[in-house]
Formats: C-alpha cells, sequence, structure tokens
C-alpha cells in the first residue's frame, strides 16, 4: 500500500488533472463517539468523457477498494455512483470517496472499469439490468440478480415507464 | 463416486441454487476434472426481494424493520448501517451513550455470528460434536441478546439518532457474568480448532486466497482479513465509538507468524475476532458515558426534519462477514427515501470464491464455501453429470463426502 | 492432539440436557389432538422457558386512552393496524404484526403495550387471538 493522502489531496489530485470536468467536489466531515474523531466523506462528479482516465489517475494514486457502485434515476439522466475506500489499512484515516457519472438516458453507456479493479464486475453487472444502462467492454453481461425469464426492457430501479409499476399487483390486500 | 469413467474430459456440475429462507442462495458451475475444480461460475439472486425498491413506499422508521429484515443472522448490521446513512445525509448527531451502546449490540452479534460459524465448519468437516459445543455457548449469547433488546434474532434496537433500550446498572452483573462465560468457553473452543489434528488437516492449504486476489476482487471482513490485507471498518473509520475504544486490526499474522490465506486462518481470524469483541463489550460497559440515548425521542418530528433535507449519505459497518454499505438519498420532497442501496458483504465476498476453489476437490466445496461465511444454502443440490447421465448430489451427500474425506485422511 | 472433544463429551453423559422438552416429551403425533387434550386438561404440557423482562409478546392495547391519532398506523412498517372510523379507535392484526413495538413508542398517550404472551400459532390469521381492539 502506498502512503496515505487526505481528503483535501485527493480532490486537488483530481481537480489538478481534469480541470473542469470534476464538478461538485465537495468533502464532508462527522464526528462520532465522546471523543469526537473525524471521519470523511469525499463526494464529486466526474464528466462521463474522462471516467475511465480517472479511474486510472485514481489508482496511480493508490489502489482503492470498490465497495460498490449505485445508480439514481433523476429525471432525463441516470447518475452512477462508485462507493470508493482509500486508506484503508490506516488506523482512523480512511475516506469514503463517491464518484458519481451523469448519463443521459438517450445514451446510458459507461466504460467498464473490471479490467483494472476486477471486484468491480459483479456492481457493473447489477447495474446494467436494474438500470439498464451499458457497460462497454465488460467481459461478462449476462444477468446476475434478475430471473433470465424476467422481461427484456424493463428496468426495476428506473422510475419511468421502463420501471416495474405495472408488474406488481393487489399488494396489501387485507380480508376485511 | 464410481470408479470407470475417470477420462480425460471435463465435467460441469452445478451447485445450488436453493433454500429460499436463507439469506443468500447461490448458483455454481463447477468445471470438473475427475474430482479437480478448473473452473467455477457463479449466479446469484435467487432471492432478490426487491427491498430496495419497496423502500420508496415506505418511511425510514419502517424502512428500518425491513432492513432488520435482510439477513436473519446480521439483523443489526443492516439498520445500523441505514442509520448511519439517514445521519450523515441529514446530519443527525448522535448522543455519546448511544454511540457505546450501538458498539455492545455489534460485537454481541459478532460473537454470535462467529461462534455460529464455528460450529457450521466443524459439522463440514464431521466434527459433530463441536457443533453442539458452540451451539451451547451461542445459546448463552442468544439469552443475552433477548435479555438486552428484547428478542432473540429480530432484535429491533436500532433507531434513526440514537438506540431504543439504554442498559440500566442493574442489567452490569448480568453481562458481566456472560462474558466471563464466554470467556471460559473461548479458551476451549481455541484449543479444539488450533490444536486439533483434525481440523488443521482439513483445513491447511485449502482454498488459498492470496493478498493480491484479495485486493484486487474486493473482499470484504474477515475473508480478506485472513489473507493479511489490514481492512476493518472498525479501525479505519470513526464511526459509533469505536475512534476512542482501543481496536486493533487483527490478522492470523498476531497468533502464527505468517498469513497463508488459507481456510484455517480463516479460522484462526474468526476466533481472534470473538476475544476481540468480548474485550470490545468489556470496555464499553467500564467506559461508558452518561446521558441520553435518542437526539430526538419525538418520531413525527423527526420525520419532518427529514422531510426537508435534500441530500445523500453513505453508512458503513463491520458486520460479522465485513463490511455492510448503505446509501440513502432524500429529495427533499417526501420523508420515504428516493434511492436505496444495500451492499451486503458476500455481495463482495463471491469473486474471491472463483480463486479459491479452482484446484480444490469436489468434497472440499463445503468448508472453502463455508470458510467466507455465506449462507450454506448453496451446497444444497449438486449434480454431477458424467457419461451424459444425470446424477444428483444432495446436500447430505455432499456433506457425507467431506466426512469421508476426513476419515481417508486420517487413516 | 486428536481427541479434544472426548472429555467432554464424556462428562455430558451424566448430565442432564440443556434443551427444554417443550411442549411434550416426545412429539405427538397428532398435535392438534394433543392440544385439545391439554384444553381439557387430559394430557400435561411442559411449560416453555419464561421470556426475558422486556420481552416484546402479544400487544395489549387500552382503548380507553386511544384518542384515534393513527400516529401508530403511520409509522407502523408491517401495515398491521386498521383505524375504525366510527369510533375512531384501531384494530390491530397480529398475524401481520413483526412485534416491533415501534406502535408503543410513537403512541402519544401510551396506550399500547408489550405483553408477555408468545404463543401465537394460529391455523387461521383472522381468528379472535390474533386480533387486538
Ligand atoms: S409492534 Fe410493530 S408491527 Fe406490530 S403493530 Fe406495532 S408497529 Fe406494527
Ligand atoms: S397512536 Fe395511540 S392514541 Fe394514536 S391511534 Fe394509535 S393507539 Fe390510539
Amino acid at each position: 500500500m502506498k502512503k496515505k493522502v487526505t481528503p483535501e489531496e485527493v480532490v486537488k489530485y483530481f481537480k489538478d488533472e481534469f480541470k473542469t470536468k470534476i464538478k461538485g467536489a465537495k468533502i464532508v466531515k462527522r464526528k462520532f463517539g465522546s471523543k469526537k474523531k473525524e471521519s470523511y466523506y469525499v463526494w464529486m462528479k466526474v464528466d462521463r468523457t474522462v471516467f475511465k482516465d480517472s479511474i486510472e489517475h485514481l489508482i496511480k494514486l493508490q489502489y482503492p477498494h470498490l465497495a460498490v457502485a449505485s445508480g439514481n434515476d433523476i429525471g432525463k439522466i441516470i447518475e452512477i455512483i462508485y462507493h470508493f475506500t482509500l486508506n484503508y489499512d490506516q488506523p482512523l484515516e480512511e475516506i469514503i470517496l463517491n464518484i458519481s457519472v451523469e448519463l443521459p438516458k438517450t445514451d446510458p453507456t459507461i466504460d467498464t472499469i473490471s479490467d483494472i479493479i476486477p471486484g468491480a464486475l459483479i456492481t457493473e453487472r447489477e447495474k446494467m439490468e436494474m438500470l439498464g444502462i451499458t457497460v462497454k467492454g465488460i467481459p461478462d453481461s449476462s444477468r446476475v440478480f434478475l430471473p433470465d425469464d424476467f422481461p427484456e426492457g424493463v428496468y426495476p430501479w428506473r422510475r419511468d415507464k421502463t420501471g416495474p409499476e405495472k408488474y406488481y399487483k393487489n399488494l396489501h390486500e387485507v380480508k376485511k | 463416486m464410481s470408479e470407470e469413467a475417470i477420462t480425460k474430459t471435463s465435467y460441469h456440475i452445478p451447485v445450488g441454487p436453493i433454500h429460499p429462507a436463507l439469506k443468500e442462495p447461490v448458483y455454481f458451475e463447477f468445471e470438473l476434472s475427475g474430482e479437480k475444480i478448473i473452473d467455477v461460475n457463479v449466479k446469484l439472486g435467487h432471492v432478490h426481494r426487491g427491498v430496495e425498491w419497496a423502500s420508496r413506499k415506505r418511511n425510514p422508521i419502517q424502512v428500518l424493520y425491513l432492513a432488520e429484515r435482510i439477513c436473519g443472522i446480521c439483523s443489526y448490521c443492516h439498520p445500523a448501517a441505514f442509520t448511519l446513512a439517514v445521519e450523515n445525509a441529514c446530519d443527525i448527531e448522535v448522543p455519546e451513550r448511544a454511540d457505546y451502546l450501538r458498539v455492545v449490540q455489534a460485537e454481541l452479534e459478532r460473537i454470535c455470528s462467529h461462534i455460529l460459524w464455528a460450529g457450521v465448519a466443524a459439522h463440514e468437516i464431521g466434527f459433530d460434536t463441536v457443533l453442539y459445543f458452540t451451539w451451547q455457548i451461542r445459546e448463552k449469547a442468544l439469552d443475552l441478546t433477548e435479555f438486552l433488546t428484547g428478542n432473540r434474532v429480530t432484535k429491533g434496537i436500532m433507531t434513526i439518532g440514537g438506540i431504543r433500550r439504554d442498559i440500566t446498572p442493574d442489567m452490569l452483573p448480568r453481562i458481566k457474568r456472560d462474558m466471563q462465560f464466554f470467556k471460559d468457553n473461548f479458551e476451549k473452543l481455541r484449543h479444539i480448532f488450533l490444536d486439533d489434528k483434525t481440523v488443521k488437516m482439513r483445513s491447511q492449504n485449502a482454498g488459498i486466497l492470496t493478498k493480491d486476489d484479495a485486493i484486487k476482487l474486493c473482499a470484504v471482513g474477515p475473508t480478506t482479513r485472513a489473507s493479511g490485507v489490514k481492512k476493518d471498518v472498525r479501525t479505519g473509520e470513526s464511526y459509533f465509538a469505536y475512534g476512542d475504544l482501543d481496536v486493533k486490526c487483527i490478522t492470523p499474522k498476531d497468533l502464527t507468524g505468517t498469513v497463508n490465506g488459507d481456510v484455517y486462518d480463516r479460522i484462526i481470524q474468526r476466533l481472534l475476532e470473538v476475544k476481540q469483541s468480548i474485550e470490545l463489550i468489556e470496555q464499553c460497559i467500564d467506559e461508558m458515558p452518561a446521558g441520553d440515548i435518542v437526539s430526538e425521542p419525538k418520531i413525527p418530528k423527526l420525520m419532518n426534519q427529514i422531510k426537508k433535507i435534500e441530500g445523500e449519505g453513505v453508512g458503513r459497518h463491520e458486520a460479522p462477514r465485513g463490511e455492510v454499505i448503505h446509501y440513502v438519498k432524500f429529495d427533499g420532497k417526501s420523508e420515504n427515501p428516493y434511492t436505496w442501496k444495500v451492499r451486503a458483504p458476500t455481495y463482495n465476498n463471491i469473486l474471491p470464491w472463483i480463486p479459491m476453489l479452482k484446484g480444490e476437490q469436489i468434497a472440499d466445496i463445503p468448508i472453502v464455501a463455508a470458510s467466507t461465511d455465506p449462507c450454506m444454502s448453496c451446497t444444497n443440490r449438486v449434480a454431477i453429470v458424467k457419461d451424459s447421465k444425470r446424477y444428483e448430489l444432495t446436500k447430505e451427500q455432499l456433506h457425507k463426502l467431506s466426512v469421508e474425506k476426513t476419515r481417508r485422511l486420517m487413516k | 492432539m486428536r481427541f479434544s472433544m472426548l472429555p467432554s463429551v464424556f462428562v455430558q453423559m451424566f448430565k442432564k440436557p440443556w434443551t427444554n422438552k417443550f411442549p411434550a416429551k416426545y412429539a405427538p403425533s397428532n398435535t392438534t389432538q394433543f392440544l385439545k387434550d391439554v384444553g381439557e386438561g387430559k394430557a400435561e404440557i411442559i411449560p416453555p422457558i419464561p421470556p426475558e423482562k422486556g420481552f416484546r409478546g402479544k400487544i395489549k392495547y387500552d382503548k380507553e386512552k386511544c384518542i384515534g391519532c393513527q400516529l401508530c398506523i403511520k409509522y407502523c412498517p408491517c401495515e398491521a393496524i386498521e383505524f375504525k372510523p366510527k369510533d375512531k379507535k384501531i384494530k390491530i392484526y397480529l398475524s401481520r404484526c413483526c412485534f416491533c413495538s415501534q406502535c408503543n413508542d410513537v403512541c402519544p398517550t401510551n396506550c399500547l403495550t408489550m405483553g408477555e404472551e408468545f404463543l401465537l400459532a394460529d391455523a387461521d390469521p383472522y381468528s379472535k387471538d390474533l386480533i387486538v381492539e
């Protein structure tokens, strides 16, 4: 493991390299316990065009632990958020780095990172089936969680007409 | 398996899916040459219940109980991670005493889970007396859980902004007595696992996960620590009261001086963690500050506060099996979460199975798969396709194969 | 060491079993009949281990105190509570309830409390025993 970094350094490291392609970078600090030691959360938005480069850039700094990627459907855009952990072998210095990427619904494609972080495979496949995005260059694009006979073109986490709304009925029917 | 038909071609065996009652049924497809595993393919999702979607129709208090039902054994970890995520998103401060009480619950759960695991692991290699012995200890742990929370499994102890039940001074003697019981029996258990020849024979050099693989495949929890990666949310991040307490990230190196990343190391790792948990509970009890246990006892008021918030948060907690991470987003219009994403530890420990199982024998599947502590449902049904005839191996037969291997080795 | 469990196993032979044989020493061949017999006083039930103090069992409802504010309905995670608009009181279906006691916490008049009773298995989810009103 390489040397430890501070949250400010992480933000600066990305801003220096990608300039305006990084938006809304913020550092959130929270205090816990009676000694009020801090924990750090870094949030930033990365432009889709430099997403893969930014992950490669991150690996040059430190090999991160990818916890998971989560996704939001916000209107015309699908937002994918990658939750990384840095400094995980340094006591009380762990940084949670949340990198979000916005994909327009008209062309929801993103580059795979499973070639540089093999552990990303399952979470990328999950985003494909749940949010209907396309991950370019993924070695295995089959479904993980959804059954094989689940209808095509229905994405459980979407909020528009491709969502699962029409597939449920009588959720809370009770005999009166 | 019969004598004939050991040809050069490889066979495929499907293992799983199975027991919908357990938390994460998994389907494996093994490619075998004789008894050796050459390749593994994993398929998940047989009990995907769409809880993340269901949360959109519920307010955070209701989601707590939904989260609790994601997993029976980690029924504290999921609500804990969810609360942390909500608290981070809404910037809610938690009273100090609640932070300590939360640690007590988390560590008690770890004791329960690891001891249960130790029993299951012993059962997988055919050492059933140990299974009953661990059950005896676990029974005490469950009784203590009931004493502290009001229920044995679904504890319902977490709430947003604090914890629901306090530990009063008259409860302390009982907790101390039980901790002493755990300590005494832990020594016995450690002796059985670490000095017994049978256990060593089956677990040393089986299912190796190298440090490099563990980092690359993003493994979590005892699985990755047994491979020498010092990743533990409790030491890495300051949350609950872990920042105040004396927690050390332990690896098998502390006991044996080397790290092999095999099944034996994962056994050592979990046993050391049980001891650590007992010490942490004792520390908490001694150092606990006085004060409130919730920041806002009036739930409707709390909900109104959450309703106005537009933001997102991440909550992480070290569950017995590894890091649980929840992501929550609120849109400022309703108190129901806009998005809720749950990541249970086994999610990340699936891929490491592939390097672990490659090169092992069929009889090793149960113990290797069990060594990462998933739900054991996956080994319920194995079908062997041999000479284009289909044989089905049930969990019992697979277990028998495993027991027979132990007998063979003992001769 | 090869037989590390042997001493414990040996000692165990002279000890009382840990298990409480509830409800009978041997599983009755016909449970319904057995329960009927118990009801008539013909058979005896081995008592269960009493729950700890603070156990969350069957809900007790103090109808007089209830003001019909419906807060419990809003926060019940299982949608187990129904509102009776006519007399402004509530009705709890225990077959849906998960015994989380959240309704006890939100109730402004403290008219709900958790009891000790836990033997609630029934073939009919709408039986009288499983509805609190
Ligand atoms: S105990 Fe929980 S599930 Fe049962 S009625 Fe009350 S709030 Fe609903
Ligand atoms: S919260 Fe209490 S007072 Fe209000 S309706 Fe429910 S039981 Fe009645």
